[in-house]
């Protein structure tokens, strides 16, 4: 069947699929042995020209079979473990935590915690692998300057003591010894970090990344912080803007299946008139919904934060309550219970000494 | 920045020339196009195009640094002292620098006096453990009061103002720019970055930023209000912008609205200690609605509390947790009282309640 794809299918220059055509090359079949001299011969086209076609055809029709079977898919999903958030609820709403592989997006309010997951999730996916973690590097895409460094010293700071009291627990010298190279320092040294100030260099970063990843093979994270600030503004076209917003979600798609890593987006809400009152929405409307594979929203109700998975391939649409503390995302815990481990890293809210 | 021109990409003559003739100029025109339109423009094969593509994404991505880098980076000069001492405390230092701080509140609440304390702090010499640098006050509203400035100065730091010297340093180095439209407020702003350099400016202040937008642009007739939203977003872009590219804090100010529906539930009420509104459905919030809060990195909250007290706020902050102080206004500027610190459950800052003078007490009505 390959063999008798046209050619007109394939990216050439429509320049030189005219001359092809002309000259009567209208199948991959007629390609099949003819050396780039007899090609430039026959057609006109430069010999370095004919020589990139030839190359660019069979690469294709020699692809490998993509098909693979269900069975070999679970078995990759259950090698990967997930990035957990530190929320033990809102990582069982997640079914362990954020899924590798796949596009992950966090909607929500201003103020909710969409940059504190973020900064949790760099720090977690860094955790050793004798603990359960994925010690890989993070890519995080910052478009919006909410990035503190101050702030993810406080996170990276409580993930290293949790893990010195697990490792406390045990034994093990492997344990120790990787516990020793868990330092803040390296943690901070492995996130790669990107301010992109306009549309047109978030494009170029996401362009490139997947030669910045062959550098870094062991990164297992990008974060986008976030996607739709620089798609507000500026737009007087807004086919353009669908355009290169879905061009950009299919390459982190394509990253995120060919280098196993997670991709978590965030994006920011905005009004829209809905019958007589108002409602809040993902600011790039319902097409862009199309791009993440599983889609939590975080929003307030009084004064309680709420995760809601709004969309995944594989979980049930649930809520739970978390909380925003000093070492990051948490679990919400009853009161009573904090104020009388004061040391405890589930310390209440966000609460601080003040003197 | 995205205008960068195609021919300084490092592209090839050849191919520079015919994009030129396509109308292709800049990074931003070639990247907006796609793929197939690339072969059809260029007539040149799939792999010599990724390569094209690549170099000019090569000319215009931002350079990677580690979290490491930065924080080395920002280690010397991260955070601007509010001198409200335990505001500086929960803030990490300050008002974050490369950031935009909102101060929110309603008329009369001192949001100018705020602004105009920060520029006398802004600048002292660095051995005060300040900026030591000049201020950018862009005053939409006309209420800047070159007297209050120097009230302010010779209050707060009596030594260091006494000399007729230093108090001409402080009114040389503050520039205020009185701008009545959107249109020349974002001009201005574009333009800004000379001025930046040249006069050494180390904190840009916009009093206030929702004045203009709120007159110009309304539901019904004028501008709509899906333009006053791309106007904000791209206004924030370029003091983002700023902020971060020359690491110096900006902080504008906001005004309140009334919204109705939906309001906090009656426990938030009670418990934020927040006022319960004369009417059963409205309460009142910082303004410019959604969108505008998710562009401020910090959002301080300015209310009226009892008597001469007023209260401040950390609404929304990376680093902060929902705090409250209570300070009055005196000759010095904003002053903290040493009492009334403490927490408070906070909720989504785009809709936090703020309380405002309801009425005039009784004494001063009786007074007159």
């Amino acid at each position: 069947m390959q063999s008798q794809r046209t050619l007109s299918t394939f990216p050439i220059a429509p320049v030189h699929k005219t001359k092809l055509c002309a000259a009567g090359f209208l199948t991959v079949e007629d390609l099949k042995d003819i050396k780039p001299s007899g090609l430039s011969k026959e057609t006109g086209i430069g010999l370095e020209e004919c020589l990139e076609i030839i190359k660019l055809v069979n690469d294709d029709t020699t692809k490998k079979s993509t098909v693979k079977s269900a069975f070999d898919i679970l078995q990759q999903e259950q090698t990967l473990p997930p990035i957990i958030t530190f929320s033990e609820q809102i990582d069982a709403m997640l079914g362990g935590g954020v899924p590798l592989c796949k596009i992950t997006e966090f909607c929500g309010a201003p103020g909710i915690g969409k940059t504190q997951m973020c900064m949790q999730l760099s720090v977690d996916v860094q955790i050793p692998e004798c603990f359960g973690g994925l010690d890989g590097e993070v890519v995080y895409i910052d478009t919006e300057g909410s990035f503190i460094v101050e702030r993810l010293v406080d996170i990276t700071t409580a993930t290293i003591q949790h893990c010195q009291q697990i490792s406390q627990m045990e034994s093990d010298d492997e344990t120790k010894s990787s516990m020793s190279e868990f330092t803040a320092e390296k943690v901070l040294s492995r996130i790669h970090y990107y301010r992109c100030h306009d549309y047109v260099e978030l494009l170029a970063t996401v362009h490139l990344l997947p030669d910045f990843i062959k550098d870094h093979p062991k990164v297992r994270l990008v974060v986008v912080d976030s996607i739709a600030f620089h798609f507000r503004y500026d737009f007087d076209d807004f086919s353009l803007r669908t355009r290169l917003l879905t061009s950009m979600a299919q390459s982190f798609i394509k990253l995120a299946t060919e280098y196993k890593i997670a991709v978590v987006l965030t994006q920011m809400t905005t009004k829209v008139k809905h019958g007589g009152s108002s409602q809040l929405v993902p600011a790039l409307g319902e097409s862009w919904g199309h791009a993440s594979t599983v889609r939590v929203i975080l929003y307030w109700e009084g004064q309680q934060r709420y995760a809601w998975l709004y969309k995944s391939p594989s979980k049930k649409e649930s809520t739970v309550p978390y909380q925003v503390t000093m070492g990051g995302i948490r679990d919400i815990v009853d009161s009573h219970d904090c104020d009388k481990t004061e040391n405890n890293l589930q310390q209440p809210a966000k609460r601080q000494r003040v003197t | 920045m995205s205008n960068k021109k195609l021919r300084r990409a490092g592209l090839s003559k050849d191919i520079t020339e015919r994009l030129a003739v396509n109308n292709v100029f800049t990074c931003k025109d070639f990247l907006s196009k796609n793929n197939l339109e690339l072969l059809k423009l260029l007539g040149l094969g799939y792999y010599s195009l990724q390569n094209v593509v690549k170099t000019c994404c090569k000319a215009c991505v931002p350079e990677p640094v580690t979290a490491l880098e930065l924080l080395e980076r920002r280690k010397s000069k991260n955070f601007f002292k509010t001198t409200l001492p335990d505001l500086d405390i929960v803030l990490h230092g300050g008002i974050p620098m490369g950031t935009v701080t909102e101060i929110a509140g309603p008329s009369g609440c001192g949001k100018t006096q705020f602004c105009v304390m920060l520029s006398v702090v802004a600048t002292l010499p660095a051995n005060m453990g300040s900026l030591d640098g000049c201020v950018m006050y862009i005053d939409t509203e006309s209420a800047f009061s070159a007297e209050r400035l120097v009230q302010v100065a010779q209050c707060k730091y009596p030594e260091y103002f006494s000399q007729e010297d230093s108090l001409l340093q402080l009114t040389r180095s503050i520039f205020v720019d009185v701008q009545q439209t959107c249109s020349s407020l974002i001009k201005r702003l574009t333009s800004l970055e000379e001025e930046i350099i040249s006069k050494k400016i180390k904190l840009i202040v916009v009093d206030s930023i929702a004045s203009l937008v709120r007159k110009e642009y309304s539901g019904s007739g004028g501008k709509s209000l899906i333009d006053r939203t791309n106007f904000l977003s791209q206004q924030a872009a370029i003091l983002k912008y700023l902020a971060e590219v020359f690491c110096i804090p900006v902080v504008v100010t906001n005004q309140i609205t009334t919204r109705f529906g939906q309001n906090p539930t009656p426990s938030d009420l009670e418990e934020g200690g927040e006022i319960v509104p004369e009417t059963d459905s409205g309460y009142v919030t910082a303004a410019l609605g959604n969108t505008w809060s998710h562009n401020v990195n910090t959002r301080l909250i300015l209310q009226y509390l009892e008597g001469q007290k007023r209260q401040v706020l950390v609404a929304k902050s990376p680093v902060a947790p929902f705090t409250s102080f209570t300070y009055t206004i005196q000759d010095t500027g904003i002053v903290q009282e040493v009492d009334g610190a403490g927490h408070y459950h906070g909720t989504d800052p785009g809709i936090q309640n703020i309380r405002v003078r309801l009425s005039l007490p009784l004494e001063y009505a009786t007074k007159k």
